[in-house]
């Protein structure tokens, strides 16, 4: 019996040895190779103590479209010799990320497709105003913080997209969605998803009341179906399965439009709601200087050109887009931005319901 | 070497693997549980019982499990006949196809949904090739639907626990059954079944674990059809406007506990039905006469099992790469390579993305592998409180939805007092597919060790052999195919992990699972499924190259 204890234990203690070795040194091994934060840090401190010269890092985290990110980013980078670590996500994965690293923030800047996002953070104390940053005057002020707490550099509208092979004559009303030919055949996103549905969600109750919900009602009623975030439900639109998507944001509709795929976007006659993009400073940045400049250059006519031929509105008001409507071809509806920030989560969560 | 020395070394062994555990896995996870009963810096117990509370959570907490319970039923209806031929007829001699009926496994599962909607829906590509078939289109889209989906994907991993099960069986217990009379019926009730039953519980253990906590099907497919999971719940409140880890957590955790008692009542089944299969006498394939008519069916099961999981999934993700236009259709007119050669550009972000997913899955999974096979080791026969400890521990990242795991490691390297800088590196990357994926390891390891006979390693003793002979000689050679089969599985998991990814990447980095799913987002769907078609191409290819050099060297 005791002979095949040690039998057993024998062979056991080799491979054990090697094994805990191989262990530790992969543990040691992940951790040599990993300078970043420290620097990150170093130089965060030298920068905040005026030195801008040595600090010569940002990290931006920022939901897309992705080419415009990289474009806007490139550009900053060119102007300022600063390097910036960028992060693309949803508004939402961005959010949650932060949200991990909360205890330990990491990004400096983040610009997010959600104004009712930003304005929860603002209210939570994360933000750092920049009151100075120029042009700032020339932004559309229903959209920014006069504080200078966050900064909305772009918007897109929401309309209805349409397949171009399906529907011969496109719908001109939010209202005509409800029709009988038209059923079981619109996607709508979904507004835990898509920051952009629930603004247009929360826009159109904002303006209508508690009568708002008879659209949605009938919607359902119509075989409409939530369809996952804003590409998810414009993507069986333009291969055909579905017809049309109510609340489709413009610029992805516009971008497969120029592709040549058959599909084009109309605004509704009784007013449609913008979607702001707004970019904020993090109060926790390591780079304070950089952030502001960075915010400087999306708010420069470089950036804004850029957002503008990206077929989104830019946040000027004096800068034109040549490839889409202009904000004041499309007619809007009479929201509230503090009502909407406000009822978000329970409009998504009775939306939600509604259309399961 | 005194006894007491090589008892203190393994219980050393067993501390360090429980001290390992408990820094990768269990305090991450514990951090996640600290903040949901802390709601805004105070301290409530009730917070998690009040999510738990709402209306509506019964409901779908139920149609996981449900979910789980039918994809078991599903994997097993196609796993179960496939590792009976691949072990018993003539068939099993085509090695070849252990690794191409791993492709439904490395196909990321939004991605093989995709495929099949494509090719369901309406005006999809099942319509474009045959019209009058378009009246299938309601029944697919369903909850049957979604449950074959499901199978299809996960098949593969019960099958290769059925398969090796099957294998280590031998033909010698069958046919002692067959002299002594035993139909085919008798035979498979009275010793297979037996036998098989501690490596099936596994299986549909794991099997129902991944179904429960998969995201990608039940966030393409199942909103499609209004099904509610817990995945998909967990994920709202931890991606959209205002993030509630809190609320995750509650929901994960009653998630956990589901799982610990599926594993609770697995572990007994695999204690009352282990036994030693492997010992000194060598056993050779089982190859009782099968008929042409059995060889002929079982020609046709494989040959519908693969146009099922591989030909249609794949004939959609290929069409929609090579689409010019994807309003147009399928039209030889409307036919391009453009997006490969985008992708395949060097120095290209999709050429980048592709090589760090080749790099950080090869790295995760040979670490994953020494790692889990330590473990593995250290369970044991899991006869010890300790041992099943680290057998809990160690199954513990495959119980919980990967993103909760992932938030877990994020609050816990990224905390202000921890000391090494892992957060944000390619380190942080390779760390968390470690402890995503190093379940798998062990169960293979483990499924294969406790089938070895101790009178092995005695013989290896009487004769001799030093303690690090044995291990080399005896033990070594007959886990290989469980390290082996573990390093495959989550190189190729590994290389297709997304949920984990988009959390954890650092900034301006990139793998070609957020790559596509960034092309997603940017509604340019051909070029990611192009990346699609690359990137399980090339891990193909690399098992492949694996799986021949390692016959090579057997029949030298």
């Amino acid at each position: 019996m005791m002979n095949k204890h040690v039998f057993r234990t024998g062979w056991k203690k080799g491979a054990m040895l090697a094994l805990t070795l191989t262990f530790g040194l992969a543990v040691a091994g992940c951790g040599t190779d990993t300078p970043s934060k420290d620097g990150a840090q170093a130089t965060g401190s030298a920068g905040q103590a005026g030195a801008a010269s040595t600090d010569q890092k940002l990290v931006v985290y920022s939901a897309g479209p992705d080419g415009l990110a990289k474009k806007l980013v490139a550009g900053y980078e060119a102007q300022n010799g600063v390097k910036v670590e960028l992060f693309q996500g949803t508004t939402g994965k961005i959010l949650a990320r932060m949200e991990a690293e909360k205890a330990n923030p990491v990004a400096d800047v983040v610009v997010l497709a959600s104004l009712p996002s930003v304005q929860g953070l603002k209210k939570d104390g994360l933000t750092l105003p920049y009151p100075d940053a120029k042009n700032a005057d020339k932004l559309n002020p229903d959209w920014s913080d006069k504080e200078g707490n966050y900064f909305s550099t772009s918007a897109s509208a929401l309309g209805i997209a349409y397949n171009t092979k399906l529907v011969k004559t496109p719908p001109t009303s939010w209202a005509d969605l409800a029709k009988p030919e038209y059923k079981d055949q619109i996607n709508i996103p979904d507004p835990s998803l898509s920051g952009s549905a629930l603004d247009f969600m929360t826009g159109y109750l904002s303006a209508n009341g508690d009568g708002g919900w008879t659209l949605f009602e009938q919607y359902k009623a119509n075989g409409v179906a939530m369809a996952g975030a804003n590409q998810e439900a414009l993507d069986p639109v333009i291969t055909g399965a579905k017809s049309m998507v109510a609340a489709a944001v413009d610029y992805m509709t516009y971008k497969a439009k120029a592709k040549g795929e058959p599909i084009d976007i109309v605004y509704p006659k009784e007013g449609t709601v913008i979607s702001p993009r707004p970019a904020a400073i993090l109060k926790s940045t390591q780079h304070e200087q950089n952030a502001k400049a960075f915010i400087d250059y999306l708010l420069s006519d470089e950036a804004q050109k850029l957002v503008a031929d990206a077929s989104l509105l830019p946040g000027r008001t004096d800068v034109k887009a040549d490839k889409r409507a202009n904000l004041d071809e499309i007619p809007l509806l009479k929201t509230n931005w503090e009502w909407m920030g406000e009822h978000g989560p329970d409009v998504t969560e009775k939306f939600t319901q509604m259309f399961k | 070497m005194g006894v007491s020395s090589a008892k203190q070394i393994r219980a050393w062994s067993l501390i360090l693997a429980l001290i390992a555990l408990a820094l990768l896995i269990v305090l991450p996870l514990l951090q996640i549980f600290i903040q949901s009963v802390y709601v805004d810096g105070q301290l409530q117990w009730s917070a998690p019982f009040q999510t738990l509370a709402a209306s509506r959570f019964a409901g779908v907490l139920f149609g996981s499990i449900w979910l789980g319970i039918c994809v078991i039923a599903g994997t097993t209806v196609l796993a179960l006949p496939l590792a009976w031929i691949m072990s018993n007829t003539r068939l099993a001699s085509w090695r070849w196809l252990d690794v191409v009926l791993l492709i439904p496994f490395m196909t990321p599962p939004y991605i093989g949904s995709m495929g099949w909607i494509l090719f369901m829906q309406k005006n999809g590509y099942l319509e474009q090739l045959f019209p009058s078939l378009h009246f299938l289109t309601p029944f697919f889209f369903s909850f049957g639907g979604m449950v074959m989906i499901m199978s299809l994907h996960l098949f593969p991993f019960l099958y290769l626990l059925l398969r090796g099960a099957l294998v280590r069986i031998g033909g010698s217990l069958e046919e002692a059954g067959a002299v002594m009379g035993g139909g085919f019926l008798y035979r498979f009730r009275r010793i297979i079944l037996p036998l098989l039953l501690s490596a099936y519980g596994m299986g549909a253990l794991l099997i129902f674990v991944k179904t429960i906590a998969e995201f990608g099907t039940p966030a393409t497919f199942g909103r499609r059809i209004g099904y509610e999971v817990m995945t998909s719940e967990i994920h709202k409140y931890i991606s959209s406007w205002p993030i509630d880890f809190g609320k995750a957590t509650s929901m994960a955790s009653v998630l956990l506990t589901a799982c610990l008692l599926v594993w609770y009542v697995q572990s007994v089944i695999n204690r009352k039905y282990t036994y030693r299969l492997v010992g000194g006498k060598g056993s050779r394939p089982s190859r009782l006469r099968v008929s042409v008519w059995t060889t002929g069916l079982s020609v046709t099961f494989i040959l519908l099992l693969l146009i099922a999981s591989i030909g249609i999934p794949y004939f959609s993700i290929i069409a929609a790469s090579t689409m010019k236009l994807r309003g147009i259709g399928l039209a030889w007119d409307n036919f391009t390579l453009d997006y490969y050669k985008e992708l395949l550009s060097w120095g290209s972000e999709s050429m980048e993305a592709l090589l760090n997913s080749v790099f950080l899955s090869l790295g995760a999974s040979t670490i994953a592998v020494v790692l889990g096979t330590w473990f593995a080791l250290v369970i044991g026969g899991s006869r010890t409180k300790l041992q099943r400890t680290v057998d809990a521990f160690s199954l513990l990242p495959n119980t919980v939805p990967g993103i909760v795991m992932v938030v877990g490691l994020i609050l816990w390297w990224n905390s202000p007092w921890m000391p090494i800088p892992l957060y944000n590196t390619y380190g942080m990357v390779i760390l968390t597919y470690v402890v995503l994926f190093v379940p798998y390891t062990v169960q293979y390891v483990k499924s294969a060790f406790t089938q070895v006979d101790t009178a092995l390693f005695q013989a290896g003793q009487v004769f001799g052999g030093a303690p690090s002979y044995v291990f080399r000689r005896i033990v070594l050679p007959l886990i290989l195919p469980g390290m082996l089969a573990g390093w495959m599985m989550t190189f190729t998991i590994a290389s297709r992990e997304l949920v984990g990814s988009l959390l954890i990447l650092p900034p301006s980095v990139q793998t070609s699972a957020t790559y596509i799913f960034a092309q997603f987002e940017q509604g340019q769907v051909s070029l990611g499924m192009a990346m699609a078609v690359i990137s399980v191409g090339l891990t193909t290819l690399l098992l492949i190259l694996m799986e021949s050099l390692n016959s090579q060297r057997k029949w030298k």
